[in-house]
C-alpha cells in the first residue's frame, strides 16, 4: 500500500509536470528530449497495426484519443482473440512476415510465452516510473488494465448477497446445497484462456482454492466460456451466482441491470491485466512505441478507464484507478504479477495435473 | 460417345476457345470439353488439397509445421487416440449426426413436397419462412433458443406459471438434436425442392386419376424421383451434423457435454497454445468417417440417367390439389414448425438485441432500449464488419456461384475417372470444420509467397467460404443439371453445336432457375458463415459471424445480439430479392 502510495505522489508530480510542459510541441514532460524525432518517424511510417483481444468499442476511447494526439497515423485494429492473436504472431514470426506493431492480449500467460520465446522488443518507456512494479516485465511486458476478479448475482434470488471472504463463500456453497444445485457458475478452465488464468492464479495464491472447487462440484455448478455468457445466465436467473468472472465489465452492466449484484472479496480479491508488447520485427516501429507511451500515459490510461477498464496507475482521474479499484473491492486488491511465475502452468504436466484435480474436484472424489 | 469425343479433343488443344471463353475460332470443329474438365479438377484440386494437404502434413508432426523444431511424428495420434475424452466426443457427435438427420430430411422433404407440388395457399411468403433458420449462425441460434425456451426464457417462464413445470431441457443432447435438426431443415428443403420444382406433374396426374391419394402420390411417385436430392442433403446433413460447432458450444458446454468440433476447441485451452498437430488428427477423423459416406453416396446414385425428369417433352407442372382439410393439416404441420424452429429464437434474438436484461423478474419495457445498435455505427470494425459482410454474400456468392457452374459443367455427363476425383476433392472440405479450413487457408496465404499480398484484402475470405460452400453449391447445380434430359444436348450435338454452345445455348437456359436458387442459397452460407473467417479475417476484413466468435469471447452479448439481428434482416431482405428474381425467370 505504501508503495501505491509513493507511487501516486509521483505520478501526481510528473502530470503537474506534464501541465506545465504541455507548451513544448508533442514532448511530454520526463520523456527524452529527442522525442520529437521519433514522434515525426512515428507520422513517416503513418500507420500502425494492433492484435488484440480487446473488444473495439471498449478501445473505441482510446484509440480517438491517440488519433486526436498524434493525426496521420492510422490504426489498424484487429480483434482477434487471445488465442487469434497468439496464433498469428507465432505464424507470421516463422513466415517472416510479421504484421502487428502491437501486441495487446489478455491471456497474460501467452503474453509471457511470447515474450520469452523471443517474438517481442524491449523499449524504455518513461512511463514505467508511473507504473507499480508488478505491472512491467523486462521493459517487455506492460500491464495496461487492473481488472478485478469477482462475483455476480441475481440480486431477486439472493437478496442478501454473497459471502464476502472465501472460507465463508465456501461453507455457503455446502450449507445451501439445495438452494444452489445447478444454478452456481463459473469460467471453464478446460475453454477459456481467461478462465484457466484466473484458476490457476488462485491455485498458486490460495491454498483453499480446491475447497471452493469441490464446493463448487458438490453444487453440480456448470461452467461457461466467457462472463458475458455467465452474465446472460445471472441476469435470467437460470444460474444464482458466478465466481471467478471479470469484474470491469460487471461495473458497467450492473448499471443497466438492476437484478444483478457485483462482489468482491474483502479477504481477496484477484485481478488480471491486459498487457501490451512491442512486436519484434514491428512493420512500424516508432508508432508502436509512441503508442506504448500513450496508453500508459495518464490520458491515455483515463480513456481506458473511461470505457470501464480500470487503470494500473494512481493519478487517473476518471473511472477507476488502482487506488480507487482497491478501495471499492474491500482493500485486498492482488492483481497478477507480470513475473516469469505466469509461465508456471504453461508447463504441460502442470497444465495435466491442474486439469486432473479440477476434474475430480468437480465430480466429488 | 464420351470415347468418341476424347478422340478429336486431343488433337485439338485450342479446345477453350469453342466454350465461349475466348472469341470463336473460324473454323468449326466438333470439340469435347475434356481439356476444360481437366484444367477445372486441377483447378480445383489445387485449391482444396493444397489447404487439405497441409492439415494432413501437420497430423504428423508433433509441433506446428512451420517450427523448425517439429518433426515427424505420431505422438499426436497416440494422443488423440488414448484419450478417453475423444471417445466420448466421438460417440456424442455421431449421435448428435445421426439424429439430426432423422429430423431434418423428413421435415424437409414433406415442407418441400406440400410447397412446391400442392396448391397450398400463402406459398410465396412459406417459401421465405421457411429458410429463415438458415439465416442465422447457429451460434447466434442457439442463443435466441436459450432466450426463448432455456430456463429462464420467456416461453418457459410462460410454462412455469401456467402448468407448473417446464417439460424441455435444451441444455441436453435431446434438446441439441432436436434445435439442431429443426433448423437444417432448410438446408434439406432447399436441395429437395430445386429437385421437385423441375419435375413434370403427368406421373402424379396419371397416378391421381387412378385413384391413389395424396399421400400415396407422394410416397410412390414423387418421392423416388427426387430420391437423389434426399440422398443429398441427407448425407450433407450428417457432414454438417459432424461440423456443428455453434449449437454443443452454447447449448452443450455449461453441462459438459462434448462433440468434436468443441473437443478441438478445448484441445487448444489444454496445452495453453493452440497445439495444430492435435486440431488436425481430429480433422483426419472427420475426413475418414465421411469418405465412406461419399462412397455410400456415390453406389446409391451410380444409375443417375434414371432420375432424367426434365424432358424434351416440355412437361408443365400443375400442382395437386389439397382439399380444404388438406389445406388445414398442412399449414397446420408448417406452422407449427415455423413457429418452433423461427418465431421462438427469432424472437428470442429480437427481444434480446432491443432489451439490455431479461429473464426471472425483469419488466421488459424498463430495459427496451436501442443502445446496443449505437456501437455498431460509431465502432469502425463493427460497421465494416456489416458492410464486409454484405459484399462478400451478395458479390462473392455471385462469383462463387459462377465457379460452381464451371466445376459442376466439368462434371457434367462425365462418368470417367475424373468425376469420382471430383466427387471426392468436392465433399473434403464439408468433411473438415469450418474453423480448421479458415486456419488452413490462413498458412496458405501467409506461406504461399504469390498469395502473400491477397492475405490483408476480402480475396483470401472469398477462396476460403468458395472452398468451404463447394459442396453445398455444386450439389445444388449438379442436382438441377442432372434432371436435364441428355436428349436436349444430344440433339444441340447432332445439329453441330460444340459442347460450350450446346451448355450456353441449351443447359445453362434450362438450369437458369436453379442457378439464381443456388445465388440464394450460397449468399445465405457466405453470411451465416462464422467459424471460416476466425483466424482469417483481420483489420478492414472484419465479417459480422467472425466478429460474433471473437465478441463471444469477451461475452459482449449486446452487440452481439444487435449484429446478429441486423444479419437476419440482410439476409430476410436478399433472400426476398432473390425469390423475386428467381419467380421471374421460374414464369
Amino acid at each position: 500500500m505504501r508503495m501505491i502510495c509513493t507511487r501516486a505522489i509521483a505520478a501526481a508530480v510528473l502530470s503537474a509536470a506534464a501541465l506545465g510542459g504541455a507548451f513544448a510541441q508533442d514532448v511530454p514532460a520526463g520523456y527524452p528530449a529527442n522525442y520529437a524525432d521519433l514522434v515525426k518517424q512515428a507520422k513517416s511510417e503513418g500507420k500502425l497495426v494492433i492484435y488484440t483481444s480487446t473488444d473495439g468499442a471498449q478501445a473505441k476511447g482510446l484509440l480517438d484519443a491517440f488519433a486526436a494526439k498524434y493525426p496521420g497515423i492510422a490504426i489498424e485494429y484487429n480483434d482477434l482473440g487471445t488465442n487469434g492473436v497468439y496464433n498469428r504472431v507465432i505464424s507470421e514470426a516463422a513466415a517472416n512476415q510479421t504484421g502487428a506493431d502491437i501486441i495487446w492480449s489478455s491471456a497474460m500467460d501467452l503474453q509471457m510465452a511470447l515474450a520469452t520465446d523471443g517474438y517481442t522488443d524491449t523499449y524504455v518507456t518513461a512511463e514505467t516510473k508511473s507504473l507499480p512494479s508488478w505491472a512491467t516485465y523486462k521493459d517487455t511486458l506492460f500491464a495496461t488494465t487492473v481488472e478485478p476478479i469477482g462475483i455476480i448475482y441475481n440480486t431477486k434470488a439472493l437478496p442478501d448477497g454473497v459471502p464476502k471472504t472465501r472460507p465463508e463463500l465456501i461453507k455457503w456453497l455446502g450449507d445451501n446445497k439445495d438452494k444452489l444445485k445447478g444454478k452456481v457458475a463459473t469460467f471453464d478452465p478446460e475453454k477459456s484462456g481467461s478462465g484457466f488464468l484466473h484458476h490457476t492464479n488462485d491455485a498458486r495464491q490460495r491454498k483453499d482454492f480446491w475447497d471452493l472447487a469441490k464446493a463448487f462440484g458438490a453444487d453440480a455448478g456448470r461452467t461457461y466460456s466467457s462472463t458475458g455468457a455467465m452474465k446472460e445466465t445471472v441476469v435470467s436467473g437460470e444460474n444464482l451466482l458466478a465466481f471467478n468472472a471479470i469484474g470491469s465489465y460487471a461495473f458497467l452492466w450492473i448499471k443497466e441491470s438492476p437484478n444483478l449484484g457485483l462482489a468482491f472479496g474483502d479477504d481477496y480479491t484477484a485481478a488480471f491485466s491486459r498487457v501490451a508488447a512491442i512486436a519484434k520485427g514491428a512493420p512500424h516501429p516508432a508508432a508502436a512505441k509512441l503508442f506504448i507511451d500513450f496508453m500508459l500515459s495518464k490520458p491515455g490510461q483515463e480513456a481506458l478507464a473511461a470505457a470501464g477498464l480500470p487503470s494500473v496507475r494512481t493519478d487517473v482521474e476518471k473511472g477507476f484507478n488502482l487506488t480507487t479499484l482497491n478501495q471499492r473491492v474491500g482493500g485486498n486488491l492482488k492483481p497478477i504479477a507480470l513475473d516469469e511465475g505466469l509461465l508456471f502452468y504453461m508447463q504441460p504436466q502442470n497444465r495435466v495435473e491442474f486439469f486432473k484435480q479440477w476434474k475430480a474436484s468437480l465430480s466429488g472424489s | 460417345m464420351a470415347m468418341q469425343v476424347d478422340n478429336s479433343a486431343a488433337t485439338a488443344p485450342g479446345a477453350l476457345a469453342d466454350d465461349g471463353l475466348r472469341p470463336a475460332p473460324r473454323l468449326r470443329r466438333r470439340l469435347d470439353a475434356a481439356p476444360f474438365r481437366i484444367g477445372v479438377i486441377a483447378t480445383l484440386a489445387v485449391c482444396v488439397l493444397g489447404p487439405v494437404g497441409l492439415i494432413v502434413y501437420q497430423s504428423f508432426l508433433n509441433g506446428p509445421f512451420f517450427s523448425a523444431r517439429s518433426r515427424l511424428s505420431l505422438d499426436a495420434y497416440a494422443y488423440v487416440l488414448s484419450d478417453p475424452s475423444f471417445y466420448q466426443a466421438l460417440g456424442t457427435t455421431v449421435l448428435f449426426a445421426a439424429g439430426m438427420v432423422a429430423v431434418a430430411v423428413p421435415l424437409g422433404g414433406v415442407l418441400a413436397f406440400l410447397l412446391t407440388r400442392t396448391d397450398i395457399r400463402a406459398r410465396k411468403w412459406l417459401e421465405i419462412l421457411v429458410l429463415m433458420p438458415m439465416f442465422i449462425s447457429s451460434i447466434v441460434l442457439a442463443f435466441g433458443y436459450t432466450v426463448s425456451v432455456g430456463p429462464s426464457g420467456f416461453v418457459a417462464m410462460f410454462f412455469r406459471e401456467t402448468f407448473g413445470f417446464v417439460p424441455w431441457n435444451i441444455y441436453s443432447l435431446g434438446g441439441m438434436i432436436v434445435i439442431a435438426g429443426l433448423s437444417h431443415v432448410p438446408h434439406v428443403y432447399l436441395y429437395v425442392s430445386s429437385a421437385m420444382r423441375n419435375l413434370p406433374s403427368d406421373l402424379e396426374e396419371a397416378a391421381r386419376c387412378s385413384g391413389a391419394g395424396i399421400w400415396r402420390v407422394s410416397l410412390d411417385v414423387t418421392l423416388p424421383m427426387v430420391l437423389p436430392a434426399l440422398v443429398f442433403a441427407a448425407a450433407l446433413n450428417i457432414l454438417l451434423g459432424f461440423e456443428t460447432f455453434g449449437i454443443p458450444l452454447v447449448l452443450g458446454d455449461p453441462n459438459g457435454i462434448m462433440v468434436l468440433t468443441t473437443y478441438i476447441y478445448k484441445l487448444t485451452t489444454l496445452f495453453g497454445v493452440p497445439t495444430y498437430q492435435l486440431m488436425a488428427v481430429v480433422a483426419m477423423v472427420l475426413v475418414l468417417l465421411t469418405l465412406p459416406l461419399v462412397y455410400f453416396q456415390r453406389r446409391l446414385l451410380r444409375h443417375s440417367r434414371r432420375f432424367a425428369a426434365l424432358g424434351g417433352k416440355g412437361g408443365r407442372s400443375t400442382p395437386l390439389k389439397l382439399g380444404r382439410g388438406g389445406q388445414l393439416i398442412a399449414l397446420s404441420i408448417i406452422g407449427l414448425w415455423l413457429f418452433v424452429s423461427v418465431v421462438l429464437p427469432i424472437g428470442g434474438i429480437t427481444l434480446r438485441a432491443f432489451v439490455n436484461a431479461w429473464g426471472l423478474g425483469i419488466n421488459l419495457f424498463d430495459h427496451f432500449t436501442f443502445a446496443n445498435f449505437a456501437n455498431l455505427y460509431s465502432v469502425p470494425q463493427l460497421f465494416r464488419g456489416i458492410v464486409n459482410t454484405v459484399v462478400l454474400a451478395v458479390v462473392g456468392g455471385a462469383l462463387a456461384v459462377v465457379i460452381y457452374l464451371l466445376i459442376g459443367l466439368a462434371g457434367h455427363r462425365n462418368t470417367g475417372m475424373s468425376n469420382t476425383v471430383l466427387d471426392y476433392i468436392v465433399l473434403l472440405p464439408r468433411a473438415l470444420p469450418g474453423l480448421i479450413v479458415g486456419l488452413a487457408f490462413f498458412w496458405v496465404f501467409l506461406f504461399v509467397p504469390l498469395l502473400t499480398p491477397l492475405r490483408p484484402t476480402l480475396v483470401s475470405l472469398f477462396v476460403a467460404y468458395a472452398v468451404v460452400g463447394l459442396s453445398y453449391g455444386l450439389r445444388l447445380l449438379q442436382g438441377t443439371l442432372i434432371q436435364v434430359g441428355p436428349e436436349l444436348e444430344e440433339a444441340a450435338r447432332t445439329t453441330g453445336a460444340t459442347i460450350g454452345r450446346t451448355w450456353r445455348d441449351v443447359v445453362i437456359p434450362i438450369i437458369r432457375p436453379g442457378v439464381v436458387g443456388a445465388w440464394a442459397l450460397i449468399m445465405i452460407i457466405f453470411l451465416r458463415e462464422y467459424a471460416t473467417g476466425v483466424y482469417l479475417m483481420g483489420a478492414g476484413t472484419e465479417v459480422i459471424g467472425s466478429l460474433m466468435v471473437s465478441l463471444l469471447q469477451t461475452g459482449a452479448m449486446d452487440t452481439i445480439a444487435a449484429l446478429a439481428f441486423i444479419s437476419i434482416a440482410l439476409t430476410a431482405g436478399g433472400l426476398a430479392l432473390a425469390l423475386r428474381l428467381g419467380a421471374r425467370v421460374h414464369d
